[in-house]
């Protein structure tokens, strides 16, 4: 696995599409991490970030429907595809098998004790 | 309602976004912008909007989908061959402007070669010495009161070393002085070689840098002069021979002996492009006195080698403070002039001969760049003018997938062609005329563009910058049409009188008409000089140079005056073009006790008024029943005081000026301040060239004096028998001196060589200048012609007049005349003015000048234009209008 190909930024893109499946687009995308991470984030990073996952094929897309606010233009949905599957389940086992090597006195040591919660 | 974003940020946004993402990407702005706008209100909803379209600022969005119908690089070589072909057969199909397009283009590059190698030949000089910065040349600027100074390049002999040996900045010294010599080997040649000498001392050798080839740099052990030859001069004077040792004889004038010179070294060629500029090289004895502050000082011509990096200001000042407080006046203070400037700005020099005047140079580089410009505007506008007969040819072009690089790039191939002939015709021109611009130069130029690689090449991209520069804006222009209206026909109808043509038109001919108007005055001013009344008869007079008489003066006049032809004959200390007079004196003024006034002094036999065609105004003129003429000679012999109380008492003639400003009111009785006795008041007379106000002067008479020339009167056309009369005479008396005989009229036109050139040039760059402005309305009017050819068919089928015709299609170009008359003559009267400010007698600048100018561009226009308007007024309507 080349762990490079997959940018900090794109990763949480493309988990966000998982997640927000099968509506997914650039606005919602962007909302979502606005919400999630309460910092503003523009379309166009999220646009650039899902047109790079696409030309990598993680994400496919297809244009959907058109709305009043969107002043009759068509947005474009997309879904994560096997193989973008595929890269964030690695991308997430490589952290799991990572989390789980810590000892339970580091943890505490950086302030983080999950037996209390 | 649905609420919008700001419709400039939206236009940007567009404008940014790539247009296949168009439709998502802002259909994605818009939807979050209304979102905001719910959410938080319009304000912040537009600040956020804001950071959104400067977020749209990244190579993804913004990067242009390839056309999957791309047409070929405008620099593939196939490209390249095509604009080729096309290009000269357009040129060729359109023989007739291609003709105009050359012939304007090449006088214009010609021009512009000829001129910048005159400069760069000019800026090179004393540039090749490998202490250039560090040398200077002594300059004396006394001051004469008021504001008034007076600059000379000579300086007390004695000054620069004892300047070397107060400051430790001086590094070396020497005195350079230019002569012209003759020197023959052959002891019965009474001519010899014409060469030019340089007097200097023996530290020259390490601040010129000369490169020793045979012999020695020192000075010869013998009590004779030594020299040292350059190659080339002891290849002509001794070919093929070793010339050290030899000994050579100079042809005297002031000296009564002919000396012998020893060849003691032989150098490289010394640089011609300096004004050093010599033949041979004589090295005389360095004398070190003590400098003095009263009595006879000595002068010359003296150079300084500073230290490398020497403040040379602080160095002034320190050196004017020391002199200031030695001398305890502060009349003469002293410049350092750097060896590089000296060439171009010594018009305060009269003496030096090799210079020339910074102004001419950069009249000359103005007027050539003009003439280029003017060159460069009829190409633009001609390209412009012909653009709607290249505008369909672009819209097929572009329809056909052509892109507008490639049209560009087609256009200015063809440029380039036409710049390519004209530069090689100019080239060809250059190299054949370059001999012809030496000779109306009177020297030789060494940095030419056929001789050095370097400028060449320099030349060469500075062509290619011109051309591109010039080919760009109508390729620019064509390129630019839509192809939609241009293949309907549809064109604004205003393209063929756009307001930047005839700005252009106006320009070109205000410089034609300003360059026409300063060969007028020009040549009025030159005119003026030449026959201005000079107080004293100019013609038919010969004139002998300086020589010493060895005694044998009078015996020689006695048997000039023998000669036929020979009215009356002067022995004479001053010849007309020799300066102001043999001495100046200041005196005290009669009107302001504290003010001081020059005056000069001429002296000769007592012939010379007589001789000269002075007019008596009052009194008499000398005369040998009176005791005028004392022996000046022998007297200073004896002693300088007993001399100058022989002169107090000496009869005199003045000028009416020094007699004015003198305030004699009685004749014959001694006059303090004029040191003699005035006996006569003739005219005045120019004693010096019209660039001098006139002189109050002062005329004395001596006897047998041992030095001096001679003027002589001769008899209408006698002039040629004369002249051979004194030869003979020359051979008996003095066979071994050089004879140099002049017309002094001819002389007196010598003076004015810088005028008669500049008259010259002007009256070359005035029909140069019209030419070309004509060259470009010719083509003008060919191409309105052309244009309106349908138009004017259907005015003639409907009974329009030949002469309404040509009235019609010459209208806008007499307008366009018109004005630039209007526009040039304030500017060039201002100029003219501000040239003619320079000399004391100057020429009215009178209104038929301008009359006369403006009309002869009138004339010229309306000749070249109505020679087209009236083939087209003339023209079967038939023939344009048949076909559509």
């Amino acid at each position: 696995m080349r762990r490079s190909d997959l940018g900090e930024f794109e990763e949480i893109v493309l988990l966000a599409v998982a997640a927000l499946a099968p509506g997914a687009y650039s606005v919602s995308v962007a909302e979502e991490l606005e919400n999630e991470t309460g910092q503003v984030v523009s379309t166009g990073a999220v646009h650039a970030a899902l047109q790079r996952l696409e030309q990598k094929g993680y994400l496919s897309s297809h244009l959907g429907e058109a709305t009043q606010e969107r002043g009759g233009r068509r947005k474009r949905l997309f879904t994560v595809t096997a193989y973008g599957g595929k890269i964030l389940h690695e991308a997430r086992s490589v952290r799991n098998s990572l989390w789980n090597r810590i000892s339970p006195a580091e943890l505490s040591n950086m302030g983080l004790d999950f037996s209390n919660s | 309602m649905q609420p919008f974003p700001p419709r400039w940020l939206d236009k940007l946004a567009t404008r940014i976004c790539a247009p296949h993402l168009r439709e998502e990407l802002l259909g994605d702005l818009h939807e979050r912008y209304a979102l905001r706008h719910r959410r938080t209100g319009a304000r912040k909803a537009n600040w956020f909007f804001i950071r959104e379209v400067s977020a749209l600022l990244r190579p993804s969005i913004m990067k242009r989908k390839p056309s999957p119908y791309r047409s070929p690089s405008a620099f593939n070589p196939e490209m390249l061959r095509n604009y080729f072909k096309i290009g000269s057969r357009v040129l060729l199909k359109n023989s007739n402007y291609s003709l105009i397009h050359v012939t304007g283009l090449s006088i214009g590059l010609w021009a512009c070669m000829m001129v910048a190698t005159v400069v760069i030949d000019s800026l090179s000089y004393d540039r090749q010495w490998s202490r250039k910065d560090d040398i200077y040349r002594i300059v004396s600027v006394n001051k004469m009161g008021g504001d008034l100074t007076e600059r000379h390049n000579s300086s007390p002999s004695n000054l620069a070393p004892e300047l070397q040996k107060m400051y430790a900045e001086v590094e070396s010294w020497s005195s350079i002085d230019n002569q012209e010599m003759h020197f023959k080997t052959d002891p019965r040649d009474s001519y010899g070689i014409e060469t030019s000498m340089l007097t200097a001392d023996t530290m020259v050798s390490q601040m010129l840098d000369f490169k020793l080839l045979a012999g020695s740099l020192e000075r010869s052990t013998q009590n004779r002069w030594s020299l040292l030859v350059t190659r080339s001069y002891a290849a002509k004077m001794f070919p093929g021979q070793n010339p050290i040792g030899r000994i050579i004889h100079e042809i005297p004038t002031f000296s009564s002996e002919t000396a012998p010179y020893e060849i003691t070294g032989l150098i490289e060629d010394l640089p011609y492009n300096s004004h050093l500029r010599t033949d041979v090289v004589r090295l005389k004895r360095t004398k070190i006195e003590p400098l003095i502050n009263d009595g006879m000082i000595m002068f010359g011509i003296n150079y300084l080698m500073l230290k490398p990096g020497t403040d040379i200001g602080a160095f002034t000042q320190k050196v004017n403070a020391w002199y200031a407080r030695f001398t305890k006046a502060g009349e003469r203070q002293f410049e350092f002039q750097p060896l590089k400037d000296i060439y171009l700005h010594s018009d305060f020099a009269q003496a030096q001969k090799v210079q020339a005047n910074a102004g001419t140079i950069y009249i000359f580089a103005g007027v050539a760049l003009l003439l280029l410009f003017i060159a460069c505007v009829n190409f633009v506008n001609l390209s412009t003018a012909k653009a709607f007969t290249r505008v369909k040819e672009a819209g097929v072009r572009k329809i056909l997938s052509g892109s507008r690089s490639q049209l560009v790039m087609q256009l200015l191939t063809e440029t380039l062609l036409l710049f390519g002939i004209s530069v090689g015709i100019a080239a060809f021109a250059y190299y054949f005329t370059l001999q012809s611009v030496e000779s109306f130069l009177g020297h030789k130029l060494v940095l030419t563009f056929t001789s050095n690689f370097l400028m060449a090449a320099a030349a060469i991209f500075m062509f290619s910058l011109t051309a591109l520069l010039t080919g760009l804006y109508p390729a620019w222009i064509i390129s630019g049409f839509k192809p939609a209206n241009t293949l309907r026909g549809i064109l604004s109808a205003t393209w063929g009188q756009s307001g930047l043509r005839k700005t252009l038109v106006v320009a070109q001919f205000s410089i034609s008409i300003i360059v026409l108007l300063a060969t007028i005055v020009v040549w009025q001013q030159l005119d003026l000089m030449e026959h201005k009344e000079l107080g004293y008869d100019k013609n038919n007079l010969i004139s002998i140079g300086q020589i010493s008489w060895n005694g044998k003066a009078e015996a020689f006049k006695n048997e000039i005056q023998r000669l036929p032809g020979v009215v009356h004959s002067s022995l004479a200390q001053w010849l007309p073009t020799e300066g102001g007079g043999y001495m100046q004196r200041e005196v005290e003024d009669p009107a302001h006790a504290n003010r001081r006034i020059r005056v000069w002094y001429i002296a000769g036999d007592v012939d010379l008024p007589e001789t000269m065609g002075l007019k008596l105004v009052k009194g008499r003129m000398f005369s040998n029943r009176f005791a005028d003429a004392i022996n000046a000679d022998s007297l200073q012999k004896e002693g300088f005081e007993k001399f100058e109380n022989a002169q107090m008492n000496q009869n005199s003639l003045m000028t009416a000026s020094a007699a004015k400003i003198l305030g004699i009111k009685q004749l014959d009785i001694p006059v303090k301040n004029a040191h003699s006795v005035p006996v006569g008041v003739v005219g005045d007379f120019h004693n010096e060239s019209l660039y001098e106000a006139i002189k109050p002067t002062i005329l004395l008479a001596q006897k047998s004096s041992n030095y001096g020339g001679m003027l002589i009167r001769v008899q209408q056309n006698t002039e040629p028998q004369v002249a051979a009369g004194i030869r003979n005479l020359w051979k008996q008396f003095f066979p071994d001196k050089l004879l140099v005989i002049n017309n002094v009229e001819d002389q007196l036109l010598k003076q004015y060589e810088a005028e008669s050139k500049l008259h010259q040039l002007f009256l070359f760059f005035s029909g140069l200048t019209m030419f070309l402005s004509a060259l470009g309305i010719f083509g003008l009017v060919v191409q309105a012609a052309e244009q309106r050819a349908k138009e004017v068919g259907i005015r003639k089928v409907l009974g329009a007049s030949v002469a309404g015709i040509v009235g019609l299609i010459s209208k806008d170009f007499v307008k366009l005349v018109l004005i630039s008359i209007v526009v040039a003559s304030p500017l060039a009267w201002y100029a003219l003015q501000k040239w003619l400010e320079t000399y004391p007698y100057r020429t009215p600048i009178n209104w038929w000048v301008f009359a006369v100018t403006g009309a002869a561009v009138l004339l010229v226009t309306i000749a070249t234009v109505s020679f087209q308007a009236i083939r087209a007024a003339t023209a079967d309507p038939v023939r344009s209008l048949r076909n559509e």
